[in-house]
């Protein structure tokens, strides 16, 4: 991190401290407290603006708690630009680094896959901010938390907004090839066929580029066609090409498409996460984040700081209660996270398994003038 | 049947997007046998200069000029800068490894390719860039016919890709340059001692090949709208596979491949499998070699004998 970002992340959890936000319950750590958080994010890479924004949130978090605190937590980074081979290859790093005491991350599922049971064996938490697949939490990784919900909420959540709420009849699922998109897909389907309307799953590869064909292959009584990419471009490519070819379908986006490039009017997609913008209490944060690190907040950002603040909350507890860089403390402290509101407006405790008690996801539909609203 | 005739102008654009960079390898190939597989990445820069051309030109949102001159001068820049790039790598990765052994260019253009890919990555940070091209040629622009859509930057792509292919033949075949890049191909010590210059017919055939990819580029842009600096892998892949199935060396092949596997694929994903339409793409490459080992269209153009 630059020496300029340190300051800034500083000075704005100072300013945070002195406006008095409070969204934790932990108690106070002693001074002495340290120890490193790893950040697991794609920070380069076709999505690196979502490892970026997660990267400067979970720093906030980190600071602010050391600003509250006095303790001096720091952070350090792990690229993976999403993919899941190169998230092996960071795995035995964070490992043989002793320092680190859990991890915020990673943000895809295929990347919890590749190295969540290393990172068990050697009791680091790994706390996502976005890593929705279902069965990331079926007791496979007792080490892995989220704060947001899963695909198991997302897909039939989805499911059942488009037939019940706007009426589907016949849906096109895309199903992207990749650990997330097969997740939601099959969560998708099997929730519209048991709704008993027409379903079609067109399975793509990752690499692909133009979307022209799968488009004709949409047919021109489907209302809606659902996208599991998690490039937002591809989203955009679809919505458009259906234009072209004169279909009435409108994309529908999972999580994945929650980006500013899909915004083509009358498209729908869903969140993991609120628009924290304009909530009270994520206001400290959001101009924190905004002058730190002058980017605009989207549905990325606010659960990173939220796993970052699970985990060194965890590592202060853990030393105050005696046990300080004690990886397996950390891991059983997580367990009892209970913070009354997160910066996402909701309370935050975890299920056996790890997912957040009561997640919801957030539905919204993209305006004439390309903004979203909240719909559902 | 509609349905076979959308497939069907869906890969022909896709194709002449390919053909355009097989042309480039099938053009660096013919004069040096070499194998320039920074190409893809040449194309990467096009999108990107294409791109940065549009913004400085006021943006998808409020151009300053009319959108026909705002994409006229994407293409030009994009078409010259890349040019320019095609003679810069020529001079500085292959010229001092014109006389050694065959696999030290291939290196060398692997090196090249991931210096591209990083310096755009460093220039240009990893954030997908997108033409947003229906902000100013609507997505309803274009015409239908027997239920077969095509939508006006599809058919400009196609267009412009054809007449760009044509233009090439026809600068091949009639130029002085031309001449020489042929002479060169079939007998390069016989053409230096007919005076031909080789480092400037050299350099001709690196800006040209080089531009067609800018071209190539910019044109991706439009259509598929996503533009970042690990796009040239895939495309330049494809493109020389493409120039492969044609014949490498052959400029009739090179097209008639790029067209031949842009409708293999959409025809794959739209009747076989969307999943696996790259590895049926890539079967008919074995399936070509099998049968025609020096491509459909090979050894014939302006390959050595």
């Amino acid at each position: 991190m630059k020496k300029t970002t340190r300051l800034g992340v500083v000075a704005a959890s100072a300013a945070l401290v002195v406006s008095g936000l409070t969204t934790g319950t932990a108690s106070a750590a002693p001074t002495a407290c340290s120890g490193v958080i790893g950040i697991v994010a794609p920070l380069t890479g076709g999505v690196a603006f979502i490892g970026k924004e997660q990267q400067g949130f979970a720093q906030l978090a980190v600071a602010d708690y050391n600003a509250k605190n006095g303790t001096t937590f720091t952070t350090k980074d792990y690229d993976t630009q999403l993919d899941a081979a190169q998230a092996s290859t960071q795995a035995p790093n964070i490992v043989a680094n002793k320092e680190i005491l859990g991890v915020m991350g990673p943000a895809g599922s295929q990347e919890v896959l590749a190295i969540g049971g290393l990172l068990g064996a050697n009791d680091i938490a790994l706390v996502s901010p976005s890593a929705t697949r279902t069965s990331l939490t079926a007791g496979t990784f007792p080490n892995f938390y989220r704060p947001i919900p899963n695909d198991g909420l997302q897909g039939p959540g989805d499911a059942n907004y488009m037939v019940k709420t706007l009426k589907a009849k016949e849906i096109v699922v895309i199903e992207e090839k990749t650990a997330y998109g097969t997740g939601l897909a099959k969560e998708v389907v099997a929730t519209l066929k048991a709704l008993k309307v027409k379903v079609t799953n067109i399975a793509v590869n990752e690499k692909n580029a133009d979307y022209a064909a799968v488009v004709t292959r949409v047919s021109k009584t489907t209302n809606f066609v659902f996208v599991t990419f998690q490039d937002a471009a591809k989203s955009e490519q679809v919505a458009q090409e259906l234009i072209k070819q004169k279909k009435k379908a409108v994309v529908f986006g999972s999580d994945g498409s929650d980006q500013p490039t899909f915004k083509t009017p009358g498209t729908y997609v869903s969140a993991f996460a609120p628009d924290v913008n304009g909530l009270p209490v994520a206001a400290a944060v959001v101009a924190a984040y905004k002058a730190t690190y002058k980017a605009e907040v989207t549905t990325f950002g606010p659960p990173a700081y939220v796993a970052a603040q699970v985990i060194v909350e965890a590592a202060g507890r853990a030393c105050t209660a005696g046990k300080p860089n004690d990886r397996a403390a950390v891991l059983a402290e997580i367990k009892k996270t209970n913070i009354k509101q997160t910066i996402m407006g909701n309370a935050l405790s975890f299920t056996a398994t790890g997912d957040v008690k009561g997640g919801r996801f957030y539905i919204f539909k993209t305006q004439a003038d390309g903004k979203r609203k909240l719909v559902g | 049947m509609s349905y076979l005739g959308q497939q069907l102008v869906n890969g022909l654009t896709l194709g002449g997007v390919y053909a355009l960079i097989a042309l480039g390898y099938t053009l660096v190939y013919g004069v040096l046998q070499i194998l320039n597989f920074a190409h893809g990445d040449v194309y990467m820069v096009g999108a990107f200069i294409g791109f940065f051309v549009m913004v400085g030109l006021g943006g998808p949102l409020a151009p300053s000029v009319p959108v026909a001159i705002m994409v006229l001068i994407m293409f030009l820049v994009a078409m010259l800068g890349t040019g320019l790039l095609g003679i810069v790598i020529e001079r500085f990765a292959y010229r001092p490894l014109r006389n050694s052994t065959r696999i030290a260019p291939l290196i060398s253009a692997l090196g090249v390719s991931i210096l591209l890919q990083n310096a755009a990555l460093l220039l240009f940070s990893a954030n997908i860039r997108t033409y947003d091209t229906s902000s100013y040629i609507p997505s309803t622009l274009g015409f239908s016919f027997a239920d077969i859509t095509i939508d006006g930057v599809r058919l400009f792509v196609l267009v412009l890709s054809i007449a760009l292919m044509f233009g090439l033949a026809r600068w091949v075949n009639t130029t002085q340059v031309g001449r020489a890049m042929r002479a060169i191909a079939y007998d390069r010590d016989a053409a230096v001692m007919m005076g031909i210059d080789v480092d400037k017919v050299i350099r001709w055939t690196f800006f040209v090949s080089a531009a067609l990819a800018g071209a190539a580029g910019v044109m991706n842009g439009l259509l598929l709208r996503g533009v970042s600096n690990g796009m040239g892998l895939v495309p330049g892949l494809k493109g020389f596979t493409a120039a492969v199935i044609g014949g490498i060396g052959s400029i009739p092949g090179a097209m008639l491949g790029g067209l031949l596997l842009g409708v293999v694929e959409s025809l794959a994903q739209g009747y076989l499998s969307t999943n696996f339409s790259d590895t049926i793409t890539f079967a008919l490459l074995i399936v070509v070699m099998l049968l025609k080992p020096n491509g459909l269209l090979g050894k014939r153009a302006i390959v050595k004998a």
